[in-house]
């Protein structure tokens, strides 16, 4: 998956009808069910004899609610996180990133790194494709090779743009050569291989996808369903389960419902905080909570007059109290950020500036930058700023809560809610004061390059708040010129340490990985970053019946 | 037929309009469709090539003679963001909506004309204030409530029905109910109103005074002259019919037009979300032009030749 921001997919299509489960649920259902048992007994005879679908669920298959549709499964043009975790299943990569974040071999069985400008991957002998065929460097070579050529339009070659050649050196044996030295190289190592002669460009039978993953795509309904079959040739070994449906249930009170059902076996993180309880009390659900990296932050629009002094921008930090926001609107469900990095990255640094809710501080600092509050304790605010976000519910309501607590310092904060596309290009283009975000699927550390480096100002990079500061820039410059691992963690050690004091970003909170499944399932990982692969090493204590 | 084509004439302009309208609207939203298909990676270059090959960096003008062009022959262009064009994505989910838009009307209709007839038949008696709160209810209670109420007491509590999803005529029950219950409260208070109106006329007294049984005078004299009003408010009702499919058919994962058009709008998919719309448009067109042929069956004495 590449690094990104909450992507259209897993903010769109929300609805506000949560409402049922926030602790008024039983109520509703004892006087409902009583009202409308007298009038829905009279068409209990009838019903009886209602002609039924097939079931969504064949035998021995596992029903995973998801919250938005994969666009694309061609590991190629996959970009949202849940065409890249469905994508993952289907087809194997060089390499791939364990429970913790570190790069593991998949089908490669080792790799080396000849020079700073060129890597040697050596794959793994036996492995075929879902149709048999052997899987060499041929296929290698043929994957990055289309998802690089300008005319396929493949979302992904902007991360593959620093590879100059893939040579295939052998059978089993495949070169990269880069265009410059580039630490986070091995990124792009993690793509699906498909098999050479694969349609170029989008194709319009994803149908036909063909991977060598432990599971193969058996039919793809985008908007509807995705299913899954086990591969019974998996070089690792067959799945346990006999398959997979992703049922897309937009709705976040349906997906639950749906798993109180039965209709559903297993959800991550697509659930919202205050349904974590009533599931525990109404549901036989077993609950995993783990710490994950999705990173949530507040931006800041650097070039505004006011913003620009850093003990503006330290004293909103001071103001907000996180801890209060994480135990009441999210449930406990995050941990308090101290930056983009979490405690589970190789490159996480703890000793860095932090702003715990300290509001007397955050006077000084407003007082000592020169915006004084003109009223003291009065309603006259010291200025006025504007907070963009999304319609979700969740965010709504989590501004207001920033709103009140900056009000208590003397800001006044103007909340603008839109919907996702209209918020996401004005946050592009500068046209905010602050606004909150997420990053989702942080790798390398390099991800610091492309956000506050002075070169990735928009349109070349995502430094939205149009944060300049030369020495980050020449630490961002050399953390991605140099392979050694120590001497990088060193350089983002140090990055760290400047933005947690310069702060164009206010970190809020790490999200936590929440899955809920039956308790009939075992072997489940969670990953820090929602990856699903685990999927294919999970088993079913007692065996489904064929249809519900 | 003079009638029938001056009105298919003003079907042309009209349609015109709705479709330029939805042009011009759609590309105010912000939004690269550009950025959604390559992602924020993808450099100013690629970008630019990919905007010049969709024809997305011609003037506005210049791309709507050209989805002008495109319609009059049929074509609605490829979607952006899912393979595929736009026409046959829309043939795939039309079904769906029309199902259970269909249904929705059906249901609608069975609630409403035997409220409305008892409500107005026992007028000012326990049933037609019973009528009267179910109306109030019935349009004012949101889908997005009702759906998962009824999802959490027929489903859930009861399991007579699935939760979500499309398929047999289990699963299209809820859904139906949850769109039509809006509707139906309409239909019931025009239903009495209308029915109390046709009532005081003098062609009733007749009837009554020929000494039919007062039942008889309801359904056989009066009910087929209010049909009139009833008639014009399931065409008027047709197009927020739609439009509240779009939130029924997310709440039950319903697989049609609506949630095709959500996804269209928020990906900035303008082919695919002008093909949407424009059938939405169009279906509303449409319906309204056979509501008006419909009143000449309903009563024989409208005529349109002069």
């Amino acid at each position: 998956m590449l690094p990104g921001e909450l992507c259209i997919c897993q903010e769109k299509e929300a609805t506000t009808s949560h409402y049922f489960l926030s602790g008024k649920i039983h109520l509703i259902e004892k006087f409902t069910t009583r009202l409308l048992l007298t009038l829905s007994l009279a068409l209990v005879p009838q019903l009886g004899c209602l002609p039924s679908s097939p079931s969504d669920r064949p035998p021995g298959y596992l029903v995973i609610g998801l919250e938005s549709s994969p666009t694309h499964l061609d590991p190629r043009y996959a970009t949202d996180a849940n065409s890249a975790r469905i994508a993952a299943l289907i087809f194997s990569s060089l390499t791939r990133m364990d429970e913790r974040s570190r790069f593991k071999p998949d089908l490669a069985e080792r790799w080396e790194m000849i020079d700073e400008r060129t890597y040697l991957f050596h794959l793994k002998k036996g492995v075929t494709f879902h149709n048999g065929q052997p899987l060499t460097a041929a296929d290698v070579k043929f994957t990055y090779e289309t998802a690089l050529d300008p005319k396929n339009q493949s979302p992904k070659r902007g991360l593959l743009n620093v590879v100059e050649a893939v040579d295939q050196l052998g059978p089993y044996t495949v070169r990269f050569r880069l265009k410059a030295p580039h630490a986070p190289f091995l990124e792009s190592s993690m793509l699906g291989i498909v098999p050479e002669g694969s349609p170029r460009g989008r194709d319009p039978t994803e149908n036909g996808l063909i991977g060598s993953g432990p599971f193969s795509l058996e039919k793809f309904l985008p908007g509807e369903k995705v299913v899954l079959k086990a591969n019974t040739t998996y070089w690792e070994g067959q799945p346990s389960v006999s398959g997979l449906v992703f049922k897309i249930i937009p709705d976040a009170i349906i997906r639950v419902l749906e798993f109180k059902k039965g209709s559903v076996d297993f959800l991550q993180n697509d659930i919202e905080p205050d349904m974590l309880p009533w599931l525990k009390s109404n549901t036989n659900a077993s609950i995993l909570t783990r710490q994950g990296t999705i990173y949530q932050y507040i931006g800041f629009n650097l070039e505004h007059p006011i913003l620009r002094h850093r003990e503006v921008r330290q004293a909103i930090a001071y103001a907000i109290d996180r801890e209060a926001i994480i135990r009441h609107l999210l449930k406990g469900l995050a941990t308090p950020a101290t930056g983009l990095l979490s405690p589970l990255h190789w490159a996480y640094e703890s000793s860095v500036l932090r702003f715990s809710y300290n509001p007397e501080e955050a006077n000084r600092l407003l007082d000592q930058a020169g915006f004084l509050d003109p009223d003291g304790e009065g309603p006259l605010p010291r200025f006025k700023l504007s907070y963009k976000t999304t319609t979700l519910d969740l965010r709504r309501r989590i501004a207001e809560a920033l709103k009140e607590q900056l009000e208590k310092v003397g800001i006044e904060l103007d909340v603008r809610t839109f919907e996702w596309g209209t918020f996401y290009e004005d946050i592009k283009k500068g046209r905010f004061h602050l606004y909150s975000l997420a990053w989702v699927g942080i790798a390398d550390p390099d991800i610091y390059f492309t956000i506050f480096h002075s070169s990735s100002i928009p349109p070349h990079g995502n430094n939205r708040g149009r944060y300049r500061n030369p020495k980050i820039d020449q630490l961002l410059d050399r953390g991605r010129r140099i392979s050694n691992l120590e001497e990088r963690r060193g350089i983002y050690s140090r990055v760290q340490k400047m933005l947690a004091h310069d702060l164009p970003y206010i970190p809020l909170w790490w999200v936590k990985n929440v899955v809920v499944m039956k308790p009939t399932i075992r072997g489940f990982i969670p990953y820090p970053d929602g990856d699903l692969i685990s999927l294919k090493e999970v088993s079913l204590a007692i065996p489904y019946p064929p249809s519900l | 037929m003079k009638y029938l084509l001056s009105r298919i004439l003003l079907f042309l302009p009209a349609f015109l309009g709705a479709v330029t309208l939805i042009f011009f609207l759609i590309h105010l939203i912000p939004g690269d469709p550009v950025e959604v298909m390559l992602g924020e990676t993808a450099s100013p270059a690629d970008k630019e090539i990919l905007r010049q090959e969709l024809g997305l960096d011609q003037p506005l003008l210049v791309q709507y003679l050209r989805f002008l062009s495109g319609l009059a022959s049929g074509d609605l262009g490829d979607s952006l963001s899912q393979q595929g064009r736009v026409m046959d994505l829309i043939l795939r989910r039309l079904p769906a909506t029309l199902e259970l838009t269909l249904a929705a009307m059906g249901i609608a209709l069975m609630i409403a004309l035997p409220l409305g007839i008892v409500a107005a038949v026992k007028r000012q008696t326990w049933m037609d204030h019973t009528s009267l709160l179910f109306s109030l209810l019935g349009l004012s209670i949101p889908n997005f409530w009702l759906g998962p109420l009824l999802i959490i007491v027929f489903s859930i509590e009861l399991g007579w029905f699935p939760v979500s999803g499309r398929g047999g005529l289990s699963h299209l029950i809820l859904p139906s109910i949850t769109l039509g219950t809006a509707m139906a409260a309409v239909l019931t208070r025009i239903t009495r109103s209308s029915l109390l109106e046709v009532i005081q006329e003098d062609y009733i007294k007749t009837a009554r005074g020929k000494g039919l049984s007062e039942w008889s005078v309801w359904l056989k004299h009066a009910l087929r002259n209010s049909l009139l009003s009833v008639i014009t408010i399931v065409g008027l009702q047709f197009g927020s019919l739609l439009a509240g499919a779009i939130i029924t058919e997310t709440i039950f994962t319903w697989p049609g037009l609506g949630r095709l058009t959500i996804h269209a709008i928020q990906t900035r998919d303008y082919p695919l979300a002008q093909g949407c719309i424009m059938l939405i448009s169009v279906s509303y067109l449409v319906v309204n032009l056979a509501t008006d042929l419909l009143y000449k069956f309903a009563d024989p004495r409208i005529t349109y030749e002069k």
